[in-house]
């Protein structure tokens, strides 16, 4: 590649810039060679078997995992090995996980003030506005007083989803985030997920869920073995797989 | 289309329910659970009432001398009677015994408020005047800085003085044996086995034998002429003791917090400290709690050790009085009893205790 050319991709308006990342736990090679470069306002979602590397890929964007060699521009700030780049990295990327990872001894309404007060220094009542602000709008500010454990699980992720846009950030990052919940509450966290994603947020999803990712995908990444295989539009994708592992792969998820 | 209506509950079928179906399923459900249940009732029948006639009915209770004591076939309690301000105070001046009860008193005040008060306050007002209650009982026992009369720790002793040094070592641990789990589990290598010596030092080490170097070996190391006061170094002992404990009761409860926990407060940009105490460590205290009070219960009966170096704690107060001239000849049941039962009241309630503090505390509501 080019001095010029590099530079002329410097200057457009990624905000997510993936090069040549490689990735090893111990011995085990788990992403090879990833490159990616992700618009503002884009919305990606990564698709795969599990074991492909599509979570970890996703962790490695807010320094969840960390990665041996390659770079990483995210909002351009280059991730490198200083605490202070990672915390400022982190503050603009927000993430929902497969699991929620609500705090449990905290409120619904101290959940999502914690971040605002604590690493944005807003004062008490500033963040407690916020968090109302974003609890209407995953509809359930009714709950703000009670604990995580008595909330159901499409209510907790839908907090946990709240949480992380209290922080104002231009990316978010969602690592399955409908896998762990019951058939009937699937529908109420895609729902909110749609709505943000029609606001124009910078979204990379990793999911199972196909119906989303032909809605609202802009860009679909089929990855496997730690390779990003395939990369297109939601049509191109499921109607016209270029690999015979893409092809295997939907055959599998969509025949039932 | 059709409505589905879910059945109505019915009640649970009546003979299952009520006294004489549990008598019969708990204590008479086989041959060997009817004898097992007979030969206990017999063998507490034999027991029970000798042991009620010794320790109430022919029990001696008025009198202040030993020559009250004429009822030969039961408890003398006058002995227990006449002694219990040493039992509970040891030798601390009479008229200042007030000092004591205030130290008391301020403790088991904050307890409650810690359990009574909205969580900001307790956060503010009463977590902080715990940690610093140690500092302020010792400034009120001993008097001298704040205008008091001075009260040498030579003459602190009794009941009271295991209370607050179990106490004062517990309150210091917290913090410390927080610090040594946080540095066992620290990437850095140095910071890691610093951790881990002290850690395996105060736990391997019998704490008889750590009291022995506390009291003598200690002052060995301390140049010549500066005088630690006994009770200080006991109090820093216990401490380390404790912590090292403690410590390993943290690290258990850092290790159930789940990864989540950690992933979610890192992608919220919270630093490590800000991370460690918003979410780390309410976790861990909740997940710690059942065990920090057992080592805690431990520890306080272990203050019963310090009569081997000569402190004046209850123990070696009953055994003082044991062999006074005035009182020889027999009393040590009802001492050693008396010691035992005041030990177990506050061992128990600190069970209770701890399991209503482990009920407040589960916000999960999970199974």
């Amino acid at each position: 590649m080019s001095i010029e050319h590099e530079q002329s991709i410097e200057n457009n308006d990624d905000i997510i810039i993936i090069k040549d990342l490689n990735k090893w736990y111990g011995e085990f090679h788990v992403l090879k060679d990833i490159n990616l470069r992700v618009k503002k306002g884009e919305r990606i979602v990564i698709c795969g078997p599990s074991g492909s590397g599509k979570s970890t890929m996703t962790r490695c964007i807010n320094r969840l995992e960390e990665f041996q060699r390659g770079s990483l521009i995210v909002n351009g700030v280059e991730m490198i090995e200083d605490v202070k780049n990672i915390e400022a990295i982190r503050r603009e990327v927000g993430m929902v996980f497969q699991h929620f990872n609500l705090f449990p001894h905290l409120t619904i309404l101290e959940n999502l003030t914690l971040g605002p007060i604590w690493v944005q220094k807003k004062p008490k009542k500033e963040a407690e506005a916020i968090a109302m602000k974003y609890l209407e709008r995953v509809k359930i500010p009714d709950q703000a007083l009670k604990f995580p454990g008595q909330l159901s699980g499409g209510q907790q992720q839908r907090v946990a989803i709240a949480r992380s846009l209290c922080m104002n950030p231009e990316i978010m990052l969602f690592d399955e985030p409908t896998s762990a919940l019951d058939p009937e509450m699937i529908k109420e966290v895609l729902d909110v997920m749609v709505e943000l994603a029609d606001e124009g947020m910078t979204m990379l999803c990793v999911t199972h869920e196909m119906g989303f990712a032909k809605k609202v995908a802009d860009r679909v990444i089929f990855m496997d073995a730690g390779e990003i295989v395939e990369q297109n539009t939601p049509e191109e994708i499921f109607n016209n797989p270029q690999t015979d592992r893409l092809q295997l792969f939907l055959s599998q998820i969509l025949d039932h | 289309m059709k409505e589905f209506k879910p059945l109505p509950d019915q009640p649970a079928p009546n003979d299952t329910i009520g006294p004489i179906p549990w008598i019969k399923e708990n204590l008479f459900s086989s041959p060997a659970n009817s004898i097992a249940t007979l030969a206990i009732f017999a063998f507490f029948a034999t027991v029970i009432p000798p042991l009620l006639d010794w320790l109430f009915i022919s029990a001696n209770w008025s009198g202040t001398t030993q020559a009250a004591c004429t009822n030969e076939n039961g408890a003398c309690w006058v002995f227990v009677i006449a002694w219990s301000k040493q039992f509970f105070y040891g030798s601390y001046p009479i008229e200042e015994i007030w000092r004591i009860n205030l130290c008391l008193i301020g403790l088991i005040a904050i307890i409650i408020a810690s359990f009574k008060l909205p969580k900001d306050l307790r956060n503010k007002i009463a977590i902080p005047l715990f940690l610093m209650l140690p500092f302020i009982s010792i400034l009120i026992l001993s008097g001298s800085w704040i205008g008091l009369e001075y009260v040498s720790t030579d003459y602190w002793g009794g009941f009271s003085l295991n209370v607050l040094l179990a106490a004062a070592s517990i309150i210091v641990a917290f913090p410390l044996s927080f610090l040594w789990a946080l540095g066992r589990r620290s990437d850095m290598p140095f910071v890691k086995s610093v951790s881990i010596i002290l850690i395996e030092f105060f736990r391997g080490v019998p704490v008889l034998a750590l009291f022995f170097m506390g009291s003598v070996m200690l002052p060995l190391f301390f140049p010549e002429g500066t005088n630690v006061d006994k009770l200080l170094r006991v109090w820093i002992v216990l401490t380390l003791f404790m912590s090292g404990y403690m410590a390993e009761v943290f690290r258990g409860g850092f290790q159930a917090v789940p990864k989540g926990q950690y992933e979610a407060a890192d992608s919220l940009g919270l630093g490590f400290w800000q991370k460690t105490l918003l979410i780390i460590l309410p976790q861990v205290i909740k997940i710690s709690m059942p065990n920090i009070l057992a080592t805690f219960v431990m520890l306080f009966k272990n203050t019963t050790f310090l009569l081997i170096i000569g402190i004046f704690e209850m123990l070696s107060t009953t055994q003082t009085a044991l062999t006074n001239s005035n009182w020889l000849g027999g009393h040590s049941t009802e001492g050693y009893l008396f010691v035992a039962v005041v030990f177990w009241i506050c061992c128990f309630s600190m069970s209770m205790i701890s399991s209503s503090i482990e009920r407040k505390l589960d916000t999960s509501h999970r199974n």
